[in-house]
């Protein structure tokens, strides 16, 4: 059995609001392994944020498909876990009820609802705040409850989108080792969007790059390394610095303005 | 969920749109007003819900003789004296409260007093002190309007930039001066925020007051109409009472829009 | 009609009580010499006599209960119905295309000019005075009820659906408690609306009631009985307003 795989073919999304149509991807095929971890880059408003919802179900694709594990998405479902950039997390709800959320909707019984959620609440480093509201929480611990939220419900898939985008640089580095350590403890398939080249590298095992607007897939670069290793090895290695350097490329190409002939 | 209402109207040439948003937009008022002259005289007896036509001829008959002026122009004298004097007695208050510890002190008991008092509940009160007519509703408008206005005056003077008053301050401006061009100024656009919440205020203990305590006005006349069993003249009044505070309140938002310019 | 100043900008305590103190010590000697008319301002130790008095007979106690009972199941029928509209108009479009001209147009009326109508329709019993209640107070919850649901983050939406929230379930377990502060900020102008509706409409028409028991003070030349009923009004209103916090307070934490 195959086990969160996602094949995307030919996939179009235009939006149109009643007086105008704007093509936010165009032609794109992509497939993701099952345990993959792949990072999407891209231009802004190249249409990566538009992939993650239409992968989520949130949004209905124009034309193309995309499949979990060979099934046509209908709808968003449980199988796949959004982490918001802006959290999302439920204001009403403190951490610990943040964290039961999927599992109560999955009619899990009480005690088992809170062992659960106190393992990934124990996992995000967040004991001793279960009774807290989100308010209450800095923005980065406000994330790790947002992952503990998406992880206690148990997607096969965590799509990401532009998670740490919004935090300073010390727990942006810690959060992306912790999310590694999950990513390998718990097999998921992580799609993961961000703008930071150096980011996607360091976690993915592949980036995709994508052409501004109408996005499309441009290009895909893998990277794999010996992940014993830690994050200063990594991103003093050669191998790091020329493939960040050729996927920086690779996108700074889209950025700059077009030449007319 | 509410999906974006994009819909057909797409298809249209973009100058109908707007006309035909405009129609489609005004339906469930038609829908509700044909309702209304259907039920009348058929589901209910005409006198107890006259038909809106009738209303009509009823209002067009009330402007025509110029009946309803003088009953409207006292309304409106109360309405307007209530009103001022609150905005005179209410910002001055405010302001003096939110810089002065003595004067907050002082009245801060008070306030906290008349602020749980319903304040057409003084209706009665009012009748003891200035008897029956325009000097009670006055009184009521006054009260009624006065919190509203003291507490957005008080909460602006109380919380101007600091970095004005330093700035002012360094300028050389001092005390009233100060006052007067750096906190009054900063302190108009949120007693304005005032003075539109004490609008609807002031309405609801106007008619209070006419419908209690008067034999003049606008309450008085919806009263005294539905007593003698006019109702057609009743309803007539109470939308021209309505159409008033919605001319009031909307005139008042698009004067103040166009005066405080820099917010 | 929209009365929203934010209740919790006013004073909540007093921070120095001299001056209402030297307010009643004025108040009571003014009247012990006969500076003004009895009937204008009778002496602060007659008022609260007739207090303890009104009190101890039963009749404060008795019209205080049936304003509170009109004013009350009045207002939670309106709640409810304002909650329900409000939501509604929120989420689904055919529902707002509907109802938002009406409630255009049908919240600037000063509701209180109704009660003459009411008198007509209903009568001036109880199901009269808790209908017209019922009637002014939904406005403003079903106004904020909307504005509030209309704020919804469309992602805390996501969210819940890609838990597996059910779009039937969306409404009880996201909609609501999403809309709540804005439900009470509702609440906040629509409980003194529903005391003004009370008492005006039981002044006017009589039948028992505080406005009642106050205004025959005034009819049968008993200032006193004015005066001790105010008195009755303001501890009502005070104590109303306090619960209402504790309420705001309690279930509003996370605000």
């Amino acid at each position: 059995m195959s086990d969160g795989d996602i094949s995307i073919s030919n996939l179009e999304k235009v939006y149109d609001d009643g007086a105008e149509k704007t093509k936010a991807i165009e032609d794109l095929s992509f497939d993701i392994d099952s345990g993959e971890f792949v990072g999407v880059v891209g231009p802004s408003g190249c249409g990566k944020s538009s992939l993650l919802y239409l992968i989520a179900g949130f949004l209905e694709t124009t034309d193309g498909t995309i499949s979990v594990d060979g099934e046509p998405i209908d709808g968003p479902g449980t199988d796949r876990g959004v982490v918001f950039q802006d959290y999302a997390l439920f204001p009403w709800r403190t951490v610990m009820e943040n964290v039961t959320y999927g599992l109560e909707e999955q009619g899990v019984s009480k005690e088992e609802r809170r062992s659960t959620a106190q393992r990934y609440i124990d996992m995000m480093d967040l004991g001793g705040f279960e009774d807290r509201y989100p308010k209450e929480l800095s923005g980065g611990m406000k994330q790790r409850v947002a992952i503990a939220r998406t992880l206690a419900y148990d997607p096969k898939i965590l799509l990401m989108d532009e998670p740490f985008g919004a935090l300073d640089q010390p727990l942006r580095e810690s959060l992306q080792d912790q999310l590694l350590d999950i990513w390998r403890d718990l097999e998921k398939t992580v799609v993961f969007i961000t703008h930071d080249v150096e980011e996607a590298v360091y976690l993915s095992e592949r980036v995709m790059i994508m052409t501004r607007r109408p996005g499309t897939k441009k290009t895909v670069v893998p990277f794999d390394l010996d992940r014993s290793l830690d994050r200063e090895e990594i991103i003093t290695s050669d191998k790091f610095v020329t493939t960040k350097n050729s996927v920086w490329k690779s996108l700074r190409e889209e950025t700059q303005p077009e030449v007319q002939p | 969920m509410a999906h974006a209402d994009t819909g057909s109207l797409g298809v249209l040439p973009r100058r109908f749109q707007h006309a035909t948003r405009l129609i489609v937009d005004w339906i469930p008022l038609a829908i509700v007003v044909v309702l209304w002259e259907f039920a009348s005289g058929t589901a209910v007896p005409a006198d107890v819900l006259p038909s809106p036509v009738t209303v009509s001829v009823q209002i067009a008959d009330l402007l025509a003789t110029g009946e309803i002026f003088s009953h409207l122009f006292v309304s409106l004298f109360r309405f307007g004296v209530g009103l001022g004097l609150s905005i005179a007695v209410g910002v001055v208050l405010g302001i003096g409260m939110a810089r002065s510890a003595p004067i907050e002190n002082f009245f801060d008991v008070f306030l906290s007093m008349l602020y749980p008092i319903p304040k057409v509940a003084l209706v009665p009160l009012a009748m003891l002190w200035l008897g029956v007519g325009t000097g009670p509703a006055v009184l009521v408008v006054f009260l009624a309007c006065l919190l509203p206005i003291i507490m957005n005056s008080y909460n602006a003077a109380g919380d101007v930039d600091q970095n004005l008053v330093w700035s002012a301050k360094m300028m050389g401006t001092e005390g009233w001066e100060l006052l007067r061009k750096v906190v009054i100024p900063a302190t108009i656009p949120h007693i304005l925020t005032g003075i539109r919440q004490a609008i609807p205020i002031a309405f609801i203990a106007l008619v209070s007051a006419e419908l209690v305590a008067s034999y003049e006005g606008i309450g008085y006349l919806i009263l005294e109409a539905g007593q003698v069993g006019n109702y057609s003249l009743m309803f007539a009044n109470i939308v021209v009472i309505s159409a008033v505070a919605y001319a009031f309140v909307t005139g008042f938002e698009i004067a103040r829009d166009r005066v405080v310019v820099w917010t | 009609m929209d009365v929203t100043y934010a209740r919790d900008d006013v004073v909540t305590f007093t921070k120095s009580i001299y001056s209402l103190i030297i307010f009643l010590v004025l108040w009571e000697a003014v009247a012990q010499m006969g500076l003004v008319y009895y009937y204008y301002l009778p002496p602060l130790s007659d008022v609260l006599a007739r207090f303890v008095e009104l009190t101890l007979s039963g009749e404060i106690p008795y019209h205080s209960y049936l304003t509170l009972r009109r004013a009350l199941v009045g207002l939670v029928i309106g709640t409810v119905f304002g909650i329900l509209v409000g939501i509604l108009i929120a989420r689904n479009a055919v529902a707002e295309w509907f109802f938002d001209p009406i409630i255009k147009i049908g919240y600037p009326i000063p509701i209180i000019a109704l009660v003459p109508v009411f008198m007509l329709w209903f009568g001036i019993g109880d199901q009269s005075k808790i209908i017209m209640v019922a009637i002014g107070t939904f406005w403003p919850i079903a106004v904020n009820a909307r504005n509030s649901a209309q704020r919804i983050d469309k992602n805390y939406i996501r969210s819940a659906r890609m838990m597996g929230t059910s779009d039937r379930r969306l409404l009880w377990r996201v909609v609501f408690p999403a809309a709540s502060p804005g439900i009470v900020t509702g609440l906040q102008i629509a409980l003194p609306l529903s005391l003004i509706i009370t008492f005006v409409f039981e002044m006017v028409a009589g039948g028992g009631g505080l406005g009642a028991l106050e205004i025959e003070g005034v009819r049968t030349f008993d200032p006193t009985q004015v005066y001790a009923t105010i008195i009755a009004i303001m501890l009502i209103g005070i104590a109303l307003d306090r619960a209402l916090r504790l309420l705001r307070n309690h279930y509003l934490r996370w605000v």
